[in-house]
């Protein structure tokens, strides 16, 4: 008997040891697919050669805030890659997978690349769209998704409300009757960043789309630069996605040292060039010089300065009775 | 407009002649004449110019509201189609979340979205009869029963936690548990099991009830343990090519089903290796080829828990196919000591054929409490059984599926099987040095058996078969078993109708 339970633990170990095939799920926002099919595929090739161990990165990706609503839920993320502080916070406070203090874990507070808001509009600009004023004028249709659920669209909200705050002194009052009006021109909510370009370039709504810069960029690249180009305004909101190691799902299936070595590669030079390839700006300096045309120069606010950070902000503007409910009607 | 101003002119052209001619009295009446002409077409120009301005301005404008109106309407007509479109993706996304709840062939199941949480319901039900032939000595062995009736509850807790409740109402004791255990599923490989279940042991006995192919399981599972209570590890390694299972366990006498609760310091070890591996590989006809040993050890056994029977005592002990006992020990024997058991076993299934096969050895250490006398007994069984498909189907481990389930209106009449069985289980002639009555207890029985399945579906099945069982020894004075079964022959004629979903 004794010798049989020997037989049978040597080869559920013999097993275990022959495995090496590693499976990580990354938890990431709308519009972040190419980003990371082209960096998976990059990382999986590095860490092939570092250990010989093959890792298939698995995407998952939607509106921020239903993803990070998704991972309180159960969805066992190894690393979530979300559009903003807040969705990540969410995750550590509600589930308690990762630590509060997550972001000082990697450089930059964990956000390996920036982003920003930009417009995209249809060729030619037949309304003139320059800057954030030209969107509250009368007769123009702007397109943007839901920020309940989406954190580009919280970005593009909160950069809206900057801009207004710095046009009108910090009068929090103007502000809000800017957003207002801004918010009066907004026919239909998309739950993600997709949706919304898909609402715009596909289904032909709207004058303007609020869009990440490396959104519009690929709705240049996958619409045509004919049917549609970037407007960049003087001034918008520093995007700054963050990502994060979820220590205890990543623990529990065993891919906690892979999972830390997939973040970390986002700051490798061959990550930050993936990055800049697409439209993300890269923490780099020397990457970022060498893709500054892909990126406009324009004034950058950051949630910090303008709103006091991400938990006040999401408070004020975002929480159930917030601003944004105030303004906000359906049309 | 051109055709206005070309008749004002001729108008007035011919106005003129007409003055000319009629009157050229004085130069200066007709000068004056002329002038006035002159304003009076002018005016008359700039009045068609103006409203020839005002007409386009019009149609313009009119151009313009309309092109704007329709702009505005499409807009509309855009946003309500994406509007639809949304709610179509939020009304699918919010079905792909809602619980899922099928009824089916395979049972109720309802569960979770992600599956992470099931809950099942299936059940047995087993309506039996026996017909005993030429046992004129025996006078209440014949007729219907219910052999089995057993919901079974059973599911899947956070994903990875299993779960199984059998209750069985059949037996006239009262409701008996069957199966109560949890089980953790790491991966396939490598699961944990605690409760009450099968002890991994013989190759007929792990098959479901609802799946054997004859009424009764052979003498061969005489020798092995029926269920107990402990704690298994086990897996399946490579999709099943090779399957374990270790566990700890009270310790139950041969045959036997644990009573939910033993305390004694000693336990019971249990394994078993089983391999299929042919089983993924493309050599169809030995998929179906398996091979294995399974074991069971323990040291200091006592008491007649530990036995399979005492004479007068509750336990079925060794019993025939007709499930009359033809063994029993004497009631002053009791388990000494070392209790160890094996069984090499094997199947082989391919197309319409099935064969099973497993040999098992059961040695066990006696003692007569009334003399002192100890021993230790070597006991052994085989069985060998086959079967064969008439309709087409494949058999296999976990039983048959009609290609044609039963609908007569249709000419469908599901699945016939034949089935065919030869079992012989062998006593230690020591056993009847002193701790089992020579005169009364067979020391070994042959037993063939052959029958007819008929799976009307899935769910459905009804058996027919007939068993003889002959002894060797036995059959001395008494009117109660062993001694009365082990007279004769046993002849006995099975019938069971089986619902189970």
């Amino acid at each position: 008997m004794k010798t049989l339970l020997k037989i049978l633990l040597v080869l559920a170990l013999a097993s275990a040891a022959h495995s090496k095939e590693i499976s990580l799920l990354n938890v990431s926002y709308d519009p972040t697919r190419e980003l990371y099919t082209e960096y998976n595929a990059a990382f999986a090739k590095f860490w092939k050669g570092k250990t010989g161990d093959d890792v298939t990165v698995q995407q998952s990706h939607g509106g921020s805030g239903k993803q990070a609503q998704s991972v309180i839920n159960g969805l066992e993320a190894d690393v979530v890659t979300l559009a903003l502080a807040y969705d990540i916070d969410a995750i550590s406070q509600q589930a308690k997978l990762l630590p509060a203090d997550w972001q000082k874990r990697l450089p930059n507070d964990s956000t390996p690349y920036t982003s920003t808001i930009v417009f995209l509009v249809r060729k030619g600009n037949s309304k003139n769209i320059k800057d954030w004023n030209d969107l509250i004028k009368p007769g123009i249709t702007v397109v943007v998704p839901n920020p309940k659920t989406s954190g580009g669209a919280r970005w593009a909200y909160l950069a809206a409300y900057a801009y207004a705050l710095e046009t009108f002194g910090h009068d929090d009052a103007k502000a809000k009757s800017f957003i207002t009006k801004l918010y009066k021109n907004v026919p239909i909510l998309d739950s993600g960043a997709r949706g919304s370009t898909i609402t715009f370039a596909q289904r032909g709504i709207g004058d303007v789309l609020l869009a990440w810069e490396n959104e519009a960029h690929l709705a240049l690249k996958e619409f045509g630069a004919d049917k549609f180009e970037i407007v960049t305004p003087p001034l918008s909101i520093l995007a700054e996605p963050p990502v994060a190691v979820l220590d205890k799902n990543a623990k529990r299936h065993g891919t906690m040292e892979v999972a830390k070595a997939y973040l970390d590669y986002l700051y490798s030079d061959e990550g930050q060039e993936i990055a800049a390839k697409k439209f993300y700006r890269p923490r780099n300096e020397t990457v970022a010089t060498k893709y500054a045309a892909n990126f406009t120069p324009l004034k950058l606010v950051t949630v910090d300065q303008e709103f006091g950070g991400w938990a006040k902000a999401q408070q004020t503007h975002f929480a159930d009775g917030g601003t944004f409910d105030q303004i906000f009607q359906p049309q | 407009m051109k055709l206005n101003k070309l008749w004002l002119a001729t108008l007035l052209g011919a106005q003129l002649a007409v003055k000319s001619l009629a009157a050229d009295n004085t130069d200066t009446n007709r000068d004056s004449d002329i002038e006035a002409l002159k304003q009076q077409i002018n005016a008359l120009s700039q009045r068609v110019e103006a409203l020839e301005n005002q007409q386009t301005a019009n149609q313009q404008a009119a151009t313009n509201a309309a092109t704007g109106q329709i702009q505005a309407l499409d807009q509309k007509v855009r946003v309500l189609a994406r509007e639809r479109e949304l709610d179509q993706e939020a009304a699918a996304a919010t079905a792909k979340a809602a619980p899922k709840l099928s009824v089916g062939s395979s049972g109720f199941i309802a569960s979770s979205a992600d599956s992470n949480f099931v809950f099942r319901l299936d059940g047995v039900i087993q309506v039996d009869s026996r017909t005993f032939f030429n046992d004129s000595a025996i006078k209440s062995n014949d007729g219907f029963l219910l052999r089995r009736v057993r919901p079974i509850f059973q599911g899947t807790l956070y994903r990875d936690f299993d779960f199984k409740f059998t209750p069985d109402f059949a037996p006239s004791s009262g409701p008996t548990i069957f199966d109560a255990y949890g089980n953790y599923r790491y991966e396939p490989w490598l699961q944990l099991r605690t409760g009450k279940f099968k002890t991994p042991e013989g190759l007929e006995q792990l098959q479901e009830d609802v799946n054997i192919q004859f009424n009764e399981r052979s003498l061969a599972t005489d020798l092995v343990p029926n269920r107990d209570v402990g704690l298994q590890l086990w897996g399946d390694i490579a999709g099943g090519v090779l399957s374990y299972a270790a566990g700890i366990f009270n310790g139950v006498g041969d045959e036997q089903n644990s009573s939910n609760a033993a305390f004694e310091n000693e336990v019971e070890f249990a394994g078993r290796a089983f391999a299929q591996p042919f089983k993924n590989s493309d050599i169809t006809a030995l998929q179906g080829f398996g091979f294995g040993v399974a074991g069971t050890s323990e040291n200091g056994t006592s008491g007649t828990k530990d036995l399979p029977n005492t004479t007068g005592g509750t336990l079925p002990g060794y019993t025939t196919d007709g499930q009359q006992q033809f063994f029993a020990y004497s009631a002053t024997t009791v388990a000494n000591g070392e209790h160890w058991r094996l069984s090499p076993q094997s199947y082989y299934y391919y197309g319409p054929l099935s064969l099973l096969g497993e040999y098992a050895i059961s040695d066990q250490g006696v003692r007569n409490t009334a003399t002192g006398a100890e021993a230790y007994l070597h006991n052994t069984a085989w069985e060998v059984s086959g079967g064969w498909i008439l309709t087409g189907e494949n058999a296999s481990f976990n039983g048959v599926t009609p290609l044609h389930p039963f609908d007569p209106h249709n000419g469908q009449w599901g699945a016939f099987q034949v089935v065919a069985r030869y079992a012989e289980l062998d006593i230690d002639d020591a056993a009847f040095n002193g701790f089992a009555n020579r005169a009364t207890s067979a020391s070994a029985a042959q037993a063939w058996s052959t029958g007819l399945n008929w799976y009307l579906n899935k769910n459905i099945r009804l058996n027919a078969s007939f068993s003889h069982t002959t002894f060797t020894g036995g059959g001395g004075a008494g009117t109660t078993a062993p001694a009365i079964v082990t007279r004769q022959p046993e002849n006995v004629f099975f019938t069971r109708v089986q619902l189970a979903f």
